[in-house]
């Protein structure tokens, strides 16, 4: 696996910052822990849900943290290593991404906006997202159900 | 007092919506975001739910322009698992009950 040591350094770095924020009750991290349960009548179903899942949610975020700093300099990863890659590195985004307000029409910030950085490891997150789907996706079999019984 | 209806005496169901109403199933809905990548949200749907990768990208192209769309069905608990599922991997996903 090529990639520059600046950029597993920011991984590395990123991480660190991940671990205190999972737990945090930053509106930014609220994004990790999506509700199950809207509309009305619902508070009583999703209070459940949240007890239900909301330790093994954090522990899975947790994880996948946790792999990615322990890999972060690794020269080749396993699939589940990969996988944990996959999840960290998309905590990540949403995080920086709810932090940023990133909307779909958004247009980039101008060359000296204070949020250009993180705008700039947004796009590295999602360059690095978009390159580890191709290759997970590359080995999921293609006839999970027949295309032609829809 | 919450609940408007009114439940018959001796009909006093203390388990769960699912038995009441059997042929109503939970519906898994997704919706869209302007953070997760199309491609994963396409190769999220294929790995949870062994969907094809037309299907999966069509349900996808669904959540992006109509806003929403449906992924998955069942029981309530099956529902809440997918729920769960998607819910590890950053999508925003709920559950509701049809009809």
């Amino acid at each position: 696996m090529r990639l520059p040591d600046q950029v597993r350094k920011l991984l590395g770095s990123l991480a660190e910052q991940m671990i205190p924020m999972i737990d945090s009750d930053d509106p930014a991290a609220t994004r990790l822990f999506p509700p199950a349960y809207v509309g009305t009548d619902t508070s009583e179903a999703e209070q459940q849900y949240r007890e239900l899942v909301d330790g093994a949610l954090h522990s899975h975020h947790h994880h996948a943290v946790q792999v990615l700093t322990e890999t972060v300099t690794a020269d080749s990863l396993s699939p589940d290593e990969l996988a944990g890659w996959l999840s960290a590195i998309g905590s990540m985004r949403l995080v920086i991404g709810t932090r940023l307000d990133i909307s779909e029409d958004m247009v980039d910030p101008a060359p000296g906006d204070p949020s250009e950085p993180e705008h700039a490891v947004f796009h590295l997150l999602g360059v690095l997202q978009a390159t580890i789907i191709d290759v997970l996706g590359a080995e999921l079999p293609d006839d999970g159900e027949p295309a032609s019984a829809r | 007092m919450t609940d408007v209806q009114t439940v018959p005496a001796g009909d006093v169901r203390t388990d769960t919506d699912e038995s009441v109403s059997p042929d109503r199933p939970w519906l898994v809905i997704v919706w869209n975001d302007p953070i997760n990548l199309m491609s994963f949200v396409t190769f999220v749907f294929q790995k949870l739910f062994g969907y094809s990768k037309e299907k999966a990208t069509k349900l996808m192209m669904d959540v992006h322009v109509k806003g929403r769309a449906v992924v998955s069905s069942g029981t309530r608990d099956r529902a809440e698992l997918d729920v769960y599922r998607l819910h590890e991997h950053g999508l925003w996903a709920t559950m509701e009950q049809s009809g």
